[in-house]
């Protein structure tokens, strides 16, 4: 917990998912600086994944709903919404004193341009719009339908989604922008307004509190809830050396860094002026990916194998190191303490037998074919989960290729087809933050949806994956 | 003279042409697609395609390349594929803090270096000559990043002299423009300070063993007039050369130590520009530091007959 005399996030409900953080002490907090996760490369949330593009957005733009932090939508921006004909029409009214950062009124044609943007862009949003033939159109200047075809319990929840490409609302002049270009506007309607000329790519962003916002009356949940702006301006000073981020935050320079480096934290716990938050309770999620569309791995038995030589644990303490406060095991798809936790399925994951796993890679006609894993370097986090997963494959004896790159490699390395003769891969890591993983539709990691879905898992469509679930 | 300058500014364009080749092939060559990183990882094949277009990046190579150098003849270095601001802004934001820290260093390195190799060649032998060889293997063997780490631990966080991180401009104010750029401008210093220290003790230990300075000592001329005007003048030749080779080492270290201490330089522009496929901001980066090294090869070569009238092209 942070002390009373500690500086806030600058506006709570918008750093609720955002990963843990350090804050130091300081008086009368003016303008609020820190270090962010990550440098925002990217300014136009529909456009990008990035976590750090994501909490940009947050303090930026509004969105129609919020998920508290049981993941149910609330509204936002809307002040309420009757559902009709079945769950087929939906229509949101806007509350009261909505407004952009130029001081002008956002009307239900600046909601409905965004969520038609991000339908075309968002996959859960895709899906929704081919399934269900959803339908936008503002009725008025405060009330916006949404159409479907067919009855379905989902698209308030699509809509309110926190993690990968939420549905932030901008102008309908800045919407209207093709998903494929990037938006050149900043203009958003909440507590923070974005200040481009003190923007640096890649060292610093500033936002300045947006006196003319109003903000909900209940109390911040999640994503929902007052969004409370309590520092008049916020500095994020991309540091990209972890450690110089940490050493800014002890000397006083910062008020509070995002994902300190686990090795610091024993050092930053010893500071009396330090407070170590963490802010994300949906956790970061680990994943060995394989490519199911290339030999060996396309055989599936070959992939049980080598889950049975999975220990969570070890994986976990090349990333974290032994500091059991900041991780869990869990044998389950879903974020621990979520409702949708399940251990069903992860059986092969407890096994832990290098012997039975050596057994079974032989029943699955393994023969010592070659196996390429690719891997950042440039991620500390990935480069831990990698090695282990080299140092499984090397006791296992397949003739392991270990390529270590940069993450923009390896992003275009993971987009190759073709099969390990021509340069295709076997493995790979990811790391996702939590929201993704908090339930099937608003996991991109598990859509089935053919050649198409994230990261050649293109097989399991035959067999009903997760894509289903959201029929 | 005058022939001789214009002769070396205009061997200068062919230089920077391959550069600019050699940049770009790379590039091009070099694993890494921007489209696929624009893309994210909710991106089809076709969205990263499609962006390829977009960016221009499915034409011919040597179209890219034609096009790349009408922009360049211009002064256009083109647009940042991720932050779509021009590249010549995004150096323009970012130059003063590399400028200043590689002055700075410059100026620290050889305002030590020079006089400890002369009194270390003067003293030749002895504990003071042992020592400064001894800093110069330290020198040469510490990477920059831990020679930085070590002088942000003790001079910001252990005695609070200095900030730890960050840049302040020289507009506002010159003291606080110096602190944040000492610790810096010493941990890149270092390798060059024992660069030009160990260039400069040998060149200093032929000079001091030429009949000349034996006269000059015979004349009774007194001993910092034998070093610094009679020894170092003539030992100059060889030392202006490693400052300027150094400079390659500069540019090289700029990127490590901006990254230590967040100094938002060109070096941290590289970096971030090299980690997300960046083209246009590399390829613009990279011309320039090429252009710069160029140029103080140039001035080297140039103080050459300064040095020693003897020498002429």
């Amino acid at each position: 917990m942070r002390r009373p005399d500690l500086p806030d996030a600058a506006v709570d409900g918008a750093a609720r998912f955002t990963a843990s953080g350090v804050f130091g002490q300081a008086s009368a907090v003016r303008v609020l600086r820190g270090v962010p996760q990550a440098n925002l490369t990217r300014l136009d949330p529909i456009r990008a994944t990035a976590t750090i593009t994501r909490t940009h957005a947050y303090l930026v733009y509004d969105t129609l709903l919020g998920l508290h932090s049981l993941f149910h939508p609330l509204p936002q921006m809307a002040q309420g919404w009757p559902i009709e004909d079945d769950g087929k029409v939906n229509t949101f009214t806007l509350r009261d004193g909505l407004r952009f950062h130029n001081g002008e009124k956002v009307t239900a044609r600046d909601v409905g341009a965004p969520i038609q943007r991000w339908l075309a862009r968002n996959g859960f949003g895709q899906e929704v719009a081919k399934r269900h033939a959803a339908h936008v159109v503002a009725v008025d200047d405060r009330h916006l339908r949404l159409t479907l075809q067919k009855p379905f319990a989902l698209p308030m929840k699509a809509n309110g989604k926190a993690n990968a490409l939420p549905c932030f609302v901008m102008p309908d002049s800045v919407a209207g922008t093709d998903t494929r270009t990037q938006i050149t506007s900043e203009l958003g309607s909440r507590p923070y307004r974005f200040v481009r000329e003190g923007w640096s790519a890649g060292l610093r962003l500033v936002c300045a509190r947006f006196d003319g916002y109003v903000p909900r009356r209940e109390p911040t949940d999640g994503t929902a809830g007052a969004k409370l702006a309590k520092a008049g301006r916020m500095e994020r000073h991309i540091i990209p050396d972890r450690a110089t981020a940490g050493a800014a935050l002890q000397s006083g320079q910062v008020e509070f860094s995002e994902i300190p480096l686990h090795d610091l934290l024993p050092v930053l716990r010893r500071n009396c002026n330090i407070e170590l938050v963490v802010r994300d309770r949906t956790d970061s999620v680990g994943m060995l990916r394989f490519n199911h569309l290339v030999a060996s791995f396309d055989n599936r038995a070959l992939r049980r194998a080598l889950m049975l030589t999975v220990d969570e644990e070890n994986f976990l303490l090349a990333v974290v190191g032994d500091d059991r406060g900041m991780y869990a095991t869990s044998h389950s798809f879903r974020s621990r303490s979520r409702p949708m936790q399940t251990k069903e399925g992860s059986e092969p994951l407890r096994v832990k037998s290098l012997d039975r796993a050596r057994a079974a890679l032989r029943e699955a006609g393994y023969a010592g074919q070659r196996v390429v894993q690719i891997t950042a370097s440039d991620f500390p986090g990935l480069a831990g989960l990698s090695q282990v997963t080299a140092d499984l494959l090397h006791r296992l004896d397949p003739t392991l290729e270990f390529v270590a790159t940069d993450w923009g490699t390896v992003v275009q390395q993971r987009a190759w087809r073709e099969p390990i003769e021509l340069g295709g891969w076997n493995i790979f890591h990811k790391i996702w933050s939590g929201p993704a993983w908090v339930e099937p539709n608003s996991t991109p990691a598990m859509r089935a949806n053919g050649t198409e879905a994230l990261v050649r898992r293109a097989d399991e469509q035959a067999h009903g994956g997760p894509a289903r679930a959201m029929v | 003279m005058l022939a001789y300058v214009v002769r070396r500014i205009l061997a200068t364009i062919p230089v920077m042409l391959v550069v600019a080749f050699v940049v770009f092939s790379m590039l091009m060559l070099a694993p890494g697609d921007p489209a696929a990183v624009i893309a994210g990882d909710q991106a089809t094949p076709q969205d990263v395609e499609r962006i390829r277009q977009a960016l221009g990046l499915d034409r011919p190579f040597f179209v890219q390349f034609a096009d790349f150098l009408w922009r360049l003849l211009h002064l256009d270095l083109g647009t940042s594929i991720f932050t779509n601001l021009p590249v010549t802004h995004m150096i323009a934001q970012r130059i003063e803090p590399t400028l200043a820290l590689m002055v700075l260093t410059i100026v620290l390195a050889v305002s030590v270096a020079v006089p400890l190799g002369v009194v270390a060649a003067w003293k030749a032998g002895s504990w003071i000559d042992r020592g400064v060889m001894l800093f110069a293997v330290f020198g040469f063997s510490v990477p920059v990043f831990v020679v930085g780490y070590l002088l942000a631990y003790f001079f910001a966080l252990e005695w609070e002299l200095l900030p730890v991180q960050g840049y302040t401009p020289l507009s506002e104010g010159f003291l606080p423009f110096l602190e944040n750029l000492i610790l810096p401008a010493i941990a890149l210093g270092t390798v060059y300070i024992a660069l030009i220290a160990r260039i400069t003790r040998a060149s200093m230990l032929e000079v001091l063993a030429q009949d000349y300075i034996r006269t000059a000592k015979a004349k009774g001329l007194g001993t910092l007039p034998i070093l610094f005007l009679h020894g170092l003048k003539n030992a100059a030749v060889p030392i202006s050369t490693v400052v300027g080779i150094g400079i390659a080492l500069l540019i090289g270290g700029a990127v490590v130590t901006e990254s230590v201490f967040a100094i938002p330089g060109l070096g941290r522009l590289t970096v971030d520009a090299i980690l997300r496929r960046d083209y246009p901001v590399i390829q613009g980066v990279v011309l320039l530091f090429s252009f710069v090294y160029v140029l103080i090869n140039l001035l080297i070569d140039l103080l050459y007959t300064l040095f020693d009238p003897r020498i002429r092209y």
